[in-house]
């Protein structure tokens, strides 16, 4: 049988730690997982911003391979089904990128080569530098005498000067391994849970180097039947490595990346300056070993430049995606309306002229037959038209089915929207998506709140991505023994 | 029911004209071909202002509705209030176009097969009724459609109003008998032919009616030979229509007062002088050419140290006559023109100086003196006047007064 252990974690909320309790050895029937059970006590406001049923979602949607399970007081159990059975791969260490770094870093670290070669340095200290950009580093200025140097007899001045040429030379962009983001396919599958699904499209950026940091946007965008109103704002969720953000949404560069789309173009109402309206629910996702926040609170992240464009850009190509469906629509109203007009205003239009005029009422007759021959026309056009748009649709969807991207277990297979993006020059080997690890993202910030946790560790290293820039574990995370990978188990015990 | 007096001698037959209209509608139908109706096309780019005729006229474009999907509603409700009005024409019935928009309502509530004619809003059934003006080149007043009376309370000591009512009796009105109260010229055509007492020395519009009340209280009419009319606003075709009146029939001088601000010249006074883009049809017999702005001047706030106000930005109905006057410059015929030289000047001083500055900025120059304001109109007017008379001619700035010249 295999173990797995089990414990009762405390939070300590003067500390903002865990505390282990009650750590145990117990027989596990299944290969992996982790299982996170606790209650909580206290003053609780459910909906809206900030609340805990949005806290849910947003965990929910952004870890497809969750089952979740939970009780409002008296209220029935609430269960949401994991979509993913897929076992994400942690990711393996990764070299910083020699683009992520300032002058000072850069130094830093080359301190702790000694005398290792200057060439030797950039292969084994970093991560996409080869032969070939070491070349391509003494063609743009970097001399060759300093390449075999050894690093601790370089100055000041000589760091400074291939620092620079580094900055100017085109590397590939930094590998995707090193963050945890969710897949488009995971994120199609997830958005699904979050209620009646109109349509939806979804959009994974490749890394982009914001600020000197890899970073990685994804974006999802779905109409609701069931939640939401048109004169509403869309409902924004939020993640900074999976981690939902839920308070001081004005200032987060998420924000502002939507405010500064044009969603009007996409058949989104939208004031100015604001977010756009209707029932909607946008979920970004910023996923980075590095993130800048703006607070210590971590919940706020910080609108520079180069970010606020690329969330901007994923959720421009994402809109484009939803204004496929939102055009197709606006046929079909159209298609109606005109037939609608013709039953309704061609009899009134020839009834007036025959009473103004005092026509007889074989005219009328005729002029009636005269006004559908014209009006038809004009809506096998709008027929046309429609038909057009819907062959689009359809083909786009195909090339999605081609994909994977279409699911055809979900009953809402026909309203799936996603695309790879493929606009970035990027080197292609990183993009597996790594789905989701299993991380407990169990935020137990409130008083009083304990969390027993039974867990088999993995023999697989632990994303070390950098300095990971926010824990999503308050609760509690690896610590000991064998083999593969661990999921949860059934036997943890409630405080 | 009375007869309705014309504003014009109408060489239409109106209800014949829309019979054809109909019948040719019905035919083109029966062919399963389009009708087609068409209207003058009614806005600043078909525009065209001549200072020898001295207001706006129609140009050559066309608005065309041809019969489709899109258009069928608005066919159908054109047809639909032509019906309307053609009853009205026939039985002598008058209406305002909220009553008829109700009558509309009516109709529709008491035929089920119309309901999808009906209007969601009295804008809606405005909008019909102004093209079927346009469509048959037509006044609205001509189609047994009047506005609520606004504006053009008037007062003089020498005028006498003889109304011919449609009985063909006469009533005459003494202005000057009738105390404190003001003569109203109304929006439903009157027949009405003026006569002075004694010479009249000058006609003054003032913008605001209250300032026109004052000035009247004060003596003003009692001082000098003169009408005195308040505008209230932009003037409405009854005031339009008078003040054309008093110009043909007097032909005295004709001045305009108002606040130095864009919405005033370009809204308020150009209105007055040449009529507006929206009712190009009209504007011959709702304008009057000869009228001459006499201020606020921009040469008055300095000349009077007249207090201004910032015209603030922020305020979206100042920010809207700002850029107004911005492109009344480029696309108005009427300041493009170079007889309206000085008003484009007045325009460029605004948007320069982002001030504004209001009539009643005049009783803030002697504070002690209630005539204040009277004396500088009346010494304005009259070094417009001696300026005129000293060039044998009309002012080289049209409808711009002389005086500070």
């Amino acid at each position: 049988m295999r173990k797995a252990v089990q414990a009762i974690v405390d939070v300590d909320i003067k500390q903002n730690r865990g505390v282990v309790k009650s750590k145990e050895m117990i027989d596990w029937d299944r290969p992996h997982g982790v299982r996170v059970e606790f209650r909580i006590d206290g003053r609780i406001q459910l909906n809206g911003d900030g609340r805990l049923l949005t806290y849910l979602e947003g965990t929910t949607l952004v870890n497809p391979h969750l089952k979740l399970k939970y009780r409002l007081n008296e209220a029935d159990w609430v269960s949401i089904d994991r979509v993913s059975d897929v076992l994400p791969d942690v990711p393996p260490a990764t070299l910083p990128h020699p683009h992520t770094m300032k002058l000072g870093e850069f130094i830093t670290h080359a301190g702790l080569f000694g005398k290792t070669e200057f060439g030797k340095f950039l292969k084994t200290g970093f991560s996409r530098v080869s032969d070939l950009t070491l070349k391509d580093l003494v063609k743009n200025g970097i001399p060759k005498s300093m390449i075999d140097a050894p690093v601790n007899k370089l100055s000041e001045e000589q760091f400074k000067n291939a620092f620079q040429v580094i900055g100017k030379t085109e590397l590939q962009s930094p590998s995707t391994r090193s963050v945890l983001t969710v897949g488009e396919e995971s994120l199609a599958k997830s958005i699904l849970r979050l209620g009646d699904v109109d349509f939806f499209s979804v959009v994974a950026r490749k890394p982009r180097i914001c600020d000197f940091k890899p970073v990685v946007v994804e974006v999802a965008l779905a109409r609701f039947l069931n939640r939401g109103s048109e004169d509403e704002s869309i409902q924004l969720l939020r993640f900074a490595n999976r981690v939902p953000l839920q308070f001081d949404k004005g200032a987060c560069a998420i924000t502002a990346a939507v405010e500064s789309v044009n969603w009007r173009s996409y058949g989104l109402p939208q004031s100015k300056d604001s977010l756009p309206s209707g029932p909607y629910v946008f979920a970004v996702s910023v996923v980075s070993p590095f993130i800048k926040f703006k607070n210590a609170s971590k919940e706020t992240i910080d609108a520079s430049d180069e970010l606020v464009e690329e969330i901007r850009r994923a959720l421009m190509q994402a809109g484009q995606k939803l204004s496929r469906h939102i055009r197709r629509e606006n046929k079909e109203a159209d298609l109606e309306r005109k037939i609608s007009h013709i039953e309704q205003f061609g009899p009134i239009l020839v009834d007036g002229l025959v009473r103004i005029s005092g026509a007889k009422e074989s005219r009328k007759i005729k002029a009636q037959e005269g006004l559908k021959k014209l009006l038809g026309r004009d809506a096998r056009d709008a027929e046309a038209d429609l038909s057009d748009a819907e062959v689009k649709l359809a083909a786009l969807k195909e090339k999605q089915a081609k994909a994977g991207l279409l699911f055809s277990t979900s009953s809402k297979e026909d309203a799936v929207e996603s695309e790879v993006d493929d606009d970035l020059d990027d080197g292609g080997e990183d993009e597996e998506q790594t789905g989701a690890a299993a991380r407990g993202t169990g935020k137990a910030a409130v008083k009083g709140t304990t969390a027993k946790v039974v867990e088999k560790p993995t023999a697989k290293p632990v994303a070390t991505t950098g300095k990971e820039a926010r824990g999503t574990d308050k609760v509690a995370t690896t610590t000991t023994t064998t083999g593969k990978d661990a999921r949860g188990t059934d036997k943890s015990a409630r405080k | 029911m009375d007869k309705v007096i014309r504003i014009r001698k109408l060489t239409k037959d109106i209800p014949k004209e829309v019979r054809l209209l109909c019948d040719s509608m019905l035919e083109e139908l029966e062919k399963a071909n389009r009708p087609v109706l068409e209207a003058v096309k009614c806005s600043l780019d078909n525009s065209f202002y001549n200072p020898k005729v001295g207001y706006l006229t129609p140009g050559d474009k066309r608005v065309r509705t041809e019969l489709n999907v899109s258009s069928v509603q608005k066919m159908a409700r054109v047809v639909f209030m032509l019906e309307v009005l053609l009853a009205n024409l026939q039985s002598g019935a008058v209406n305002t176009k909220r009553e008829l928009c109700y009558i509309s309502k009516g109709k529709v509530k008491r035929d089920p097969k119309l309901k999808a004619l009906d209007f969601a809003g009295q804008d809606e059934s405005d909008a019909i009724i102004d093209f079927v003006g346009d469509m048959l080149e037509v006044y609205r007043e001509e189609l047994n459609c009047f506005a609520n009376d606004r504006g053009g309370q008037t007062y003089s000591q020498q005028l006498v109003v003889t109304e011919t009512l449609p009985d063909d009796s006469k009533a005459v009105v003494d202005l000057s008998a009738l105390g404190t109260t003001p003569f109203q010229p109304k929006n439903k055509p009157q027949a009405l032919t003026l006569k002075a007492k004694k010479k009249i020395e000058f006609c003054l519009v003032v913008e605001s009616e209250g300032t026109a009340g004052s000035l009247v209280a004060n003596g003003m009419t009692r001082r000098h030979n003169c009408i005195v009319m308040g505008a209230q606003g932009v003037p409405s075709n009854g005031v339009r229509g008078w003040c054309k009146l008093i110009q043909e029939q007097l032909k005295v001088p004709m001045f305009f007062c108002g606040d130095l601000d864009a919405y005033t010249v370009q809204n308020i006074y150009r209105t007055l002088k040449a009529g507006s883009a929206a009712s190009l049809i009209r504007n011959a017999d709702f304008s009057a050419p000869d009228v001459h702005f006499l201020g606020v001047l921009p040469e008055d706030v300095k000349k009077y140290d007249l207090d201004c106000y910032n015209v603030n930005e922020r305020d979206p109905a100042e920010a809207r006559s700002l850029k107004k006057a911005k492109d009344a410059l480029q696309n108005d015929p009427f300041f493009q023109d170079k007889k309206n030289r000085k008003l484009s000047q007045i325009l460029e001083w605004l948007i320069k100086n982002k001030k504004r500055c209001e009539q009643q900025a005049f009783y803030a120059v002697d504070p002690k003196d209630p005539q204040a304001f009277e004396k500088i109109l009346v010494d304005k007017i009259r070094a417009d006047l001696i300026f005129r008379k000293s060039l044998s001619c009309r002012s080289p700035m049209e409808g711009v007064g002389c005086a500070g010249h």
